[in-house]
This record gives structure tokens, C-alpha cells and sequence, in this order.
């Protein structure tokens, strides 16, 4: 289980979520349309999903039908990059 | 009412059926299984760290070196024979004096006796000894009638360094101080002719904490941890059981049911969120505040190598404070008016503790060639990523 975060954030990324994150496992870069949890980081405490102002972000067993594929956009950001 | 002993606890009640807990669902053991993730069983296997000062206080992954910790070696003892000279017990009121007075002897700073709930007994264990011939997963058979608790203090000023090495040290020694007094008061049980089995750091067949309650060592926090009145949760726990008859405790009401209403104080510090604001839950047929351990235990993944044992809650705590007058007076004022004009006095009081302790304590400390000092974060293991990441030791509290 990890958290997700889903379509509100793309143009958005205010990066609340980064100061209340107590793991450090919100990435992004300038390039990036959105931010990106990473999943083998992400220890489900969920401190994350009060502090976005898009609500875009989900338990991973909680998102939208329709946002299903951020969880393998979310984790596929961190390929190769580790 | 100037009594503080009670006939149940007041901070859990049981409301159904209850079943024994297999020891290979609680934490560690699902850890070593890979359970929560890989990158846990990593940190476990290898020995939790780098430093020599840490590895002596054993830990996870140790087996490949266990003669240089404590821990490995009384794990592994088997225990002593029960002499056949049974000695006659006529007054329980004096044996369990006795018997106080002994563990203090010994090394305990608070001794509570209660009697042994099966309920709170492990159902399986998740790893034997074998010394004694046992193996993981064998049936926990614990005929006995009496738990004694034994509790050991931490130092208050090196836990405030949390999270460090230092405070990681005063908990690993914590853990060791705890294995011979137990040792040695169950030793002496058995050379009174009455057997005694030792569940202490690193071998449990019983949870320490109910029985702790119920001896009336103290109370049952939000964090899920005992509070002791003077000690508040930085006592080490261990438990004897034995048939040796005693005479009993009572459960102790020192008002952290009370306060632990309106302080949240390890609620707001926890740094992984793990502690409940909100009421109680019911779990297991015990209505009690539920921490979520996941998030707790995965938390020493931020400490990045620099700690192992995260004590935030423990240290942060209302009830956490140097053994002086002050204190004292304070909490036998909690302990003296009556429940429903608690919140009067509770608030004003959990004002001044932030006032003057913060509300997040925390101490700077330069010890051995260890400093707390916050540190300027490194750069981001992500490459490319521009993401202004804080300290994770201090990052700003989030809003209740």
C-alpha cells in the first residue's frame, strides 16, 4: 500500500505535501507537470492528504476508477532513478 | 476519593470476547518476513546500522554476531530448575513485599504484581530458543497465576535529545538494564521451590503493558504505552510469571484518562501521524486508543542510518518529566479532585507544560562524539528533482 497522488495536481503542484511529508518521498522537477510518491518510500501515514489544496491525493485502495493508472505513473517516475 | 487505586483500569475496558495474540503478528517478526516491505527487512538484517556503539545494544539481524550484545546472549540462556524444596508461602501479603523489595534490590525502580490474563499471553511464538528446545511457531503453554512487572527508568535529559544517537543509546541500555534484575528475580522464585519464567527485551511470551496496568504501575496513554505517574512512559518494561502466591495490586487511577482527552500532545508531535486524535476504538474486544503501527515502525526508515528507535512520543509526553516536587504536586492534584473537575485544573496545567517544555521538546546535546544539532539536509537521492526537502528531524509540526 502507498499513498498516490492523482490528475489534480498536474499544473498545480503546490507542494504543501512536501513540508508535512515525514519521509521526504515527494518528488519533482521544474520539468515535471506534477509531483510523484514514491512508493517503496511512502510509509502510509497519510499526513499528506489533509495538507493538498487539490485533493490529489489518495490511499492507493481509495483512488477514482478514473485516476486507477497514477498508481503505475506514480511509481514508474522513480525507474532508474533511485 | 483520597485513594488512587481502583477496581479496573479506567483508561481500557473490555468490551467482548478477546483471543490470544500470535506473537508472529506483531511487528518484528512480520519484518523479518518481508511483511512491510523490503527496504524494512534490509535495515533489520543489517544489524539496524553502521555504528559499534549502536551494535552493542543488539537488534535485528544481530545472530551473525551475538556474543558481542547482552540481549543475544540472555535470549538464548535456558532457564534454571525449580528447586524441589519448596518453601511454604502462609502470609501472600508478606511474600509479595518481599518479593517488591527483592526486584527493587535488584535493580527495578517500580515493581507491580497482578494476576496472569491469559488473553494477553502470545497464542504462537515467533522464535524459540533453542537452549530450552523450542522453534518458531510452537503453542505458548503459560500455566501460570501471577505476573510480577518490573519497570526501568530512562534518563529524561538524554531521551529529550530525540531522535539521535544519544537517545537511541539511553534506550538500548535502557533494554539491557532490564535483562538481570528479571533474570535474577525469577532465579530466586525458582530457588524458592516455585516456577518462573523471565519475559523480558527480546523474549516475550506475554504483552507487558496490560499486566503493567493492572499491577498498577500506571495508566494507559494515546500513544498506547504505559504512563507511569512520575516516570511517564520512559520505563523499560519486563514481567515475571510465576505460581508463587502473592498478594495482588489494584490498578491505579492518576489521571491520565483525563488528560490524555485533551492533551494530544504525542498525537501532534508523532512525526509519522501514527497516534489517533480522535476517541476509542475498539480492537480485539478492548475499547482503547489504537496507534497504527504500520506507519509507526516503517518510520525508522527516515532516520536515514542516523537512529534506530524513534522515543517522540515517549519524551513529549505531559506525564514525562525530571522526578521533582513540581511534578510530584502536580499530578497528585489530577489524582485528588474529582473526575468531573478534572478539565478544570487539566487545561491550565497543560498550558504551562507548553509554556515551559514546549510543544515539541527537544533538547541540544553534545555527548561522546555525538551532537543532535539539526543538520542542513543533504541533497536528493532523485536526480533532477528540485523538491526544497526540510530536516527531517524538524520538520514544522502540522496543524491538529
Amino acid at each position: 500500500m502507498t499513498y498516490v497522488i492523482a490528475e489534480p495536481c498536474i499544473d498545480i503542484k503546490d507542494g504543501g505535501c512536501i513540508d508535512v511529508c515525514p519521509m521526504d518521498c515527494i518528488h519533482g522537477t521544474d520539468a515535471d507537470r506534477m509531483l510523484y510518491i514514491d512508493p517503496e518510500d511512502c510509509i502510509d501515514c497519510g499526513a499528506c492528504v489533509p495538507a493538498c489544496p487539490a485533493e490529489a491525493i489518495f490511499a492507493e485502495g481509495e483512488l477514482p476508477v478514473r485516476w486507477q493508472r497514477f498508481t503505475q505513473i506514480n511509481s514508474d517516475y522513480f525507474i532508474g532513478k533511485r | 476519593m483520597l485513594t488512587s487505586k481502583q477496581a479496573s483500569p479506567r483508561t481500557y475496558r473490555i468490551v467482548g470476547p478477546r483471543r490470544q495474540i500470535d506473537e508472529r503478528e506483531t511487528p518484528h517478526p512480520r519484518v523479518d518476513r518481508g511483511e512491510l516491505g523490503e527496504k524494512l527487512r534490509q535495515w533489520r538484517t543489517s544489524r539496524m546500522d553502521v555504528d559499534p556503539f549502536r551494535r552493542v545494544f543488539g537488534g535485528g539481524g544481530s545472530e551473525k554476531n551475538s556474543y558481542n550484545s547482552l540481549y543475544d546472549i540472555y535470549r538464548n540462556l535456558p532457564e534454571g530448575k525449580v528447586n524441589q524444596k519448596k518453601i511454604p508461602v502462609t502470609d501472600p501479603e508478606k511474600m509479595a513485599r518481599n518479593i517488591k523489595e527483592v526486584a527493587r534490590f535488584f535493580g527495578a525502580d517500580v515493581v507491580g504484581i497482578t494476576y496472569l490474563d491469559q488473553a494477553y499471553v502470545y497464542s504462537h511464538r515467533a522464535r524459540g530458543n533453542p537452549e530450552a528446545g523450542e522453534k518458531a511457531g510452537d503453542p505458548i503453554n503459560l500455566p501460570h497465576r501471577f505476573a510480577i512487572c518490573l519497570g526501568f527508568e530512562s534518563d529524561y535529559e538524554k531521551f529529550l535529545t530525540n531522535n539521535s544517537r544519544i537517545s537511541d543509546a539511553e534506550y538500548g541500555l535502557g533494554n539491557i538494564n532490564s535483562l538481570q534484575p528479571t533474570f535474577l528475580l525469577a532465579a530466586y522464585i525458582r530457588e524458592m521451590g516455585y516456577p518462573a519464567r523471565t519475559h523480558g527485551y527480546g523474549r516475550f511470551e506475554v504483552n507487558p503493558i496490560p499486566f503493567a496496568v493492572n499491577a498498577g504501575l500506571g495508566e494507559l496513554g494515546r500513544h498506547g504505552m504505559l504512563i507511569h505517574e512520575e516516570y511517564g512512559s520512559r520505563l523499560h518494561l519486563s514481567v515475571v510469571t510465576t505460581d508463587l502466591p502473592m498478594a495482588v495490586d489494584q490498578p491505579v487511577d492518576i489521571g491520565v484518562e483525563d488528560v490524555c482527552k485533551y492533551c494530544m500532545k504525542c498525537a501532534r508531535t508523532c512525526p509519522s501521524h501514527s497516534i489517533p486524535f480522535g476517541g476509542k476504538e475498539i480492537h480485539n474486544g478492548i475499547e482503547k486508543y489504537r496507534i497504527n503501527v504500520d506507519s509507526c515502525y516503517k518510520y525508522r526508515l527516515a532516520a536515514r542510518g542516523e537512529w534506530s528507535n524513534c522515543v517522540i512520543c515517549v519524551s513529549s509526553c505531559c506525564y514525562n518529566k525530571p522526578v521533582a516536587w513540581w511534578h510530584t504536586l502536580a499530578v497528585q492534584a489530577i489524582k485528588w479532585t474529582p473526575i468531573p473537575l478534572r478539565p478544570l485544573l487539566i487545561k491550565p496545567l497543560l498550558w504551562i507544560d507548553d509554556l515551559f517544555w514546549g510543544k515539541r521538546p527537544w533538547k541540544h546535546m553534545k555527548w561522546l562524539d555525538y551532537d543532535n544539532a539539526p543538520r542542513p539536509v543533504g541533497t536528493c537521492t532523485i536526480p533532477g528533482c528540485t523538491v526544497k526537502h526540510a530536516n527531517l528531524q524538524h520538520k514544522k509540526l502540522h496543524a491538529a
